[in-house]
């Protein structure tokens, strides 16, 4: 072990003081991440406009989405920014959102003007939703704000056009609203969109919370809950507002996260929403194009004490590889994130004490978050982004957190084994899982109030293997989101994921479903069931490798 | 503990000298008897009782006589058990009562030890001096604070000064909402120099105003001061849980039941702390020694349905929060548990009523909240 050790420190001579640091309880080689930001010259920074008087949505700022606009197969990023307050627009360029062309050699190519995305007429932005809503082979954006939400379309020439009006997608006057998704709920082969509102809010009637004359963010609970909006897709860049029809009207909450699975596995994409102080929302489909908010029963609303948390980011896959997505969100310090195991797609088990994330979540604040398979070991880790709502106290700024998945059973904080990117301290909020460079193991893009993004490249050197798939529907939507893929090794391991890109906290991830394979490198075969119910199985893929499948005729 | 000791004594004589003379045949077993236990051959006492009582097993002199020396032996449950047998015989006897009161109030089950203290003085109102801040102590520990102020509100002219009063006293005040009259009592105690119970007192009342900074060093000032106080670790430890800090929490309830293992907050939530690390039988095991502590306590019922619910026994659950829902009609988050009961045990209106119920009530909580404490 120690010449192990000692080969690490001379070959990489820059990482040899945080070798060295992490001492002798590593038993296993875990990547570590690498900030590239800085080696590119872009402007963009996380700019809530804080000077001072503390407006409500300053905490929620950032917005991050992983997606291909050029169709180069090089993921590129979008960055959502804040505005000039109380007078709610982006004044001037340093509110203006950020996409960032991916130029392949591990720097990134400012083009948001030359794409129209610059966003002058928004007001205060936050979440992004990548998806190909018309099924043109480009990704669409939406995005959300205070003030009217965005819907832009993706030309494929590089531009993109604000197509909202007369797109049907529109919400109640001074709707705050924080993240978004696209699925398909009805698998029509257009994709839907949700929309997590938190409430109803504008400058003007911004409330003041003070002790001792000191201001702070105010409690959630002085803002009134709103509904969440589903709109369905009619084809042709027209929505349709099926909010109250479909169910989601009669529930309240300040909505944060979505995290979209099929988590009773009838076929039919359900909707997760994290909501902030009130409790959760999991709303089942009931395949008729109406759902039903299920929290209570498949006991996700509250804790396992009947509490409802701050709930922020959101994510559903399946942790312990038995075929059933599960569930995490994360909250502020001094909850307890919530890790529910799906039983058999019938009900939900708190599993957050078991597996140890109870102990190991209690002192982070966390906005974004995510179940992500960094090191390739085919055991999906939680990540999150994590940094307190105000900056009251000394560890305000907190750094982020991976709790590495052992053996689906529990998890332990590798955190601090990352590197000194991965652990800068700050207000994260933000993040996006994707693959920059292609070589199959997942980077982390995350945001921070008044700072630039990092770009945290996974430095891929554990020698795992992996496969990434890029679906493409054809009776399904175009993006595949809502397929659910089954792989088996060689040595009859099976793993499980789905298409999404809605993960964590007003972010949107690479839409390729990554698999890791641990030290095994043949696959026996993928099965994948795509929303259209065509069921295709490929045998003998080979590893490490970027795999695209189109869905066949039948 | 002393004070304690000799009042049981006392109140044993006393009772031995209320209650009717054994049979004469006996009267030299039981004379040698209370020989044994005035010298302090507490197990010789105890053997002679036995045997004397194993002839004349309806003596009530006896038989509190060995409830006495059981309790002094440190048998506190035996000893509930012979002061319980005397009292059906005798069951008007307060000095009876005030002994079972005080073997109660030593295993920690307060509930009863006030209920039999009331009684004692109810009947002898000459007591009520000797218990009245026993009977106090256990009001406060049970939170029910106002009557704890009501006993101690008259015995302040006369006892203001006195260190045990002016903690129990405040305690009460503070528990009771009561923040200035509270803070007159710290002051008060201040006045005769920094103290351990002065600090748990203001910590006490700063966790109440929602100054947790000024709590904490208050608190830890209180335990550092007097590390035996009683309920100092356990204030610093429902701190340390709310702050996010669970390891330095559960040490300090650790070190509270180590002082008093019946100590209900420290039981409680070690109980939770258990819960969430899904220990389950340790949480069962701390939920129920705070039960014996408070019984009937809602939260604890609460917490132990919860459980019931996780470790797969939905009716058990059920059965608990239904119970739980006609005593607190208002508990919104049994009301939201049960709903969840109830899904699971496939009846689906039940489950809508209750959650409806438990989403009217959490609105209703919510009305008034103004923002008034940062997140």
């Amino acid at each position: 072990m120690r010449r192990w050790w000692a080969a690490v420190a001379l070959c990489v001579a820059g990482h040899a003081l945080w070798v060295a640091a992490r001492g002798a309880e590593t038993e296993t080689r875990r990547p570590h991440f690498t900030d590239i930001a800085p080696k590119s010259n872009f402007a963009y920074r996380t700019d809530n406009n804080f000077t001072g008087r503390k407006y409500f949505p300053q905490t929620m700022c950032g917005g991050v989405a992983a997606f291909d606009f050029d169709n180069d197969g090089r993921m590129d990023l979008f960055f959502t920014n804040g505005a000039k307050l109380p007078e709610l627009e982006k004044t001037d360029a340093r509110f203006y959102n950020c996409l960032l062309r991916n130029r392949g050699d591990g720097t990134f190519e400012d083009v948001t003007a030359r794409a129209g995305l610059l966003g002058k007429d928004l007001g205060f932005s936050f979440g992004v939703a990548a998806g190909d809503y018309d099924n043109d082979g480009y990704e669409d954006l939406f995005i959300c704000n205070a003030g009217r939400n965005t819907l832009y379309h993706n030309n494929g020439d590089g531009t993109f056009t604000d197509v909202t009006e007369g797109s049907g997608i529109t919400k109640p006057k001074d709707v705050l609203s924080v993240a978004a998704a696209w699925f398909d709920y009805d698998n029509d082969g257009k994709l839907d969109l949700i929309v997590s509102n938190y409430t109803v809010w504008t400058p003007q009637i911004d409330k003041i919370c003070a002790v001792n004359g000191q201001e702070y963010y105010c409690h959630p609970k002085v803002y009134p809950s709103v509904a969440h909006r589903l709109y369905h897709n009619l084809g042709n860049g027209r929505f349709e507002d099926v909010t109250d029809s479909s169910g989601f009207g009669q529930e309240l909450g300040k909505g944060m996260g979505i995290a979209i699975a099929d988590f009773n596995g009838d076929g039919y994409m359900d909707v997760f929403v994290a909501n902030d102080t009130v409790r959760n929302f999991l709303f089942i489909n009931q395949k008729n194009g109406t759902f039903k908010e299920s929290g209570y029963e498949w006991g996700v609303a509250y804790d396992d004490s009947g509490n409802a948390h701050s709930s922020m980011g959101a994510d559903a896959k399946d942790y312990d590889n038995d075929g059933w997505p599960d569930l995490f969100y994360n909250n502020l310090k001094g909850q307890i994130w919530g890790l529910y195991r799906n039983i058999g797609g019938k009900y939900m088990n708190y599993a957050s004490g078991i597996s140890h994330l109870s102990r190991l979540s209690v002192h982070s604040s966390g906005w974004s978050n995510g179940f992500v398979d960094y090191n390739n070991d085919g055991w999906k880790d939680l990540y999150s982004s994590n940094g307190e709502v105000d900056n009251m106290g000394q560890t305000s700024r907190q750094p982020d957190t991976m709790f590495e998945n052992v053996d689906g059973k529990e998890f332990r904080d590798v955190s601090a084994q990352l590197g000194p990117d991965f652990n800068h301290a700050g207000f994260q909020r933000g993040s996006a899982f994707v693959d920059l460079n292609n070589d199959g193991f997942l980077d982390l893009v995350v945001t921070s109030l008044d700072e630039k993004p990092r770009i945290l490249m996974n430095s891929a050197d554990n020698g795992n293997h992996w496969l990434l798939v890029n679906t493409i529907g054809r009776r399904s939507n175009r993006d595949g989101i809502g397929a659910t893929l089954k792989l088996t090794t060689v040595s009859g391991r099976t793993l499980y994921n789905h298409v999404t890109t809605s993960v964590g906290f007003m972010s949107s991830s690479d839409k390729r479903v990554h698999f890791g394979l641990g030290t095994e490198k043949a696959i026996q075969s993928l099965e994948i069931r795509w929303p259209s119910g065509i069921v295709q199985t490929l045998k003998k893929v080979k590893a490490d490798q970027i795999l695209t499948v189109t869905e066949p005729e039948r | 503990m002393t004070t304690l000791t000799s009042l049981c004594v006392i109140i044993g004589l006393l009772a031995s000298a209320l209650c009717a003379q054994p049979a004469a045949s006996s009267e030299a077993l039981l004379q040698h008897a209370i020989t044994l236990q005035q010298a302090g051959d507490l197990d010789g006492a105890i053997r002679a009782y036995r045997e004397y009582l194993a002839a004349e097993p309806d003596s009530v002199q006896a038989r509190s006589n060995l409830g006495a020396a059981l309790a002094r032996a440190g048998h506190y449950d035996e000893a509930i058990a012979e002061y319980d047998r005397a009292l059906r015989k005798s069951p008007d006897n307060p000095a009876l009562l005030l002994n079972v009161g005080l073997a109660y109030y030593k295993t920690g089950r307060l509930a009863e030890a006030a209920a039999r203290f009331e009684q004692a003085v109810s009947l002898a109102p000459q007591f009520k001096e000797q218990v009245t801040l026993l009977l106090a102590s256990c009001y406060n520990n049970l939170a029910r604070y106002k009557e704890a102020v009501t006993l101690l509100a008259s015995l302040e002219e006369s006892k203001a000064g006195d260190p045990a009063f002016d903690y129990l006293y405040g305690t009460a005040l503070i528990g009771d909402g009561q923040a200035a009259g509270g803070a007159a009592v710290i002051h008060r105690i201040l006045s005769r120099g920094d103290s351990a119970e002065a600090r748990l007192l203001r910590g006490t009342l700063e966790l109440s105003a929602h100054n947790r900074d000024g709590a904490l060093v208050d608190l830890e000032k209180a335990v550092a001061l007097n590390p035996r106080l009683p309920g100092a670790h356990a204030r610093l430890g429902e701190l340390l849980l709310t702050d996010g800090e669970p390891e330095r929490a559960r040490s300090v309830f650790t070190q509270e039941l180590a002082l008093d293992p019946a100590e209900f907050t420290s039981n409680l939530n070690m109980g939770v702390l258990a819960k969430q690390d899904q220990d389950y039988a340790e949480a069962r095991r701390y939920f129920d020694l705070a039960l014996r502590t408070r019984p009937n306590d809602p939260g604890v019922r609460y917490q132990l349905a919860n459980v019931d619910l996780a470790t797969g026994k939905p009716e058990q659950a059920r059965q608990a929060l239904e119970a739980l829902i006609a005593e607190s009609p208002d508990f919104a988050e049994a009301h939201a548990t049960l709903g969840t009961v109830y899904y699971r045990l496939n009846r689906g209106a039940d489950g809508d009523r209750e959650r409806a119920i438990s989403q009217k009530l959490m609105d209703q909580r919510d009305l008034p909240l103004t923002g008034a404490k940062p997140r």
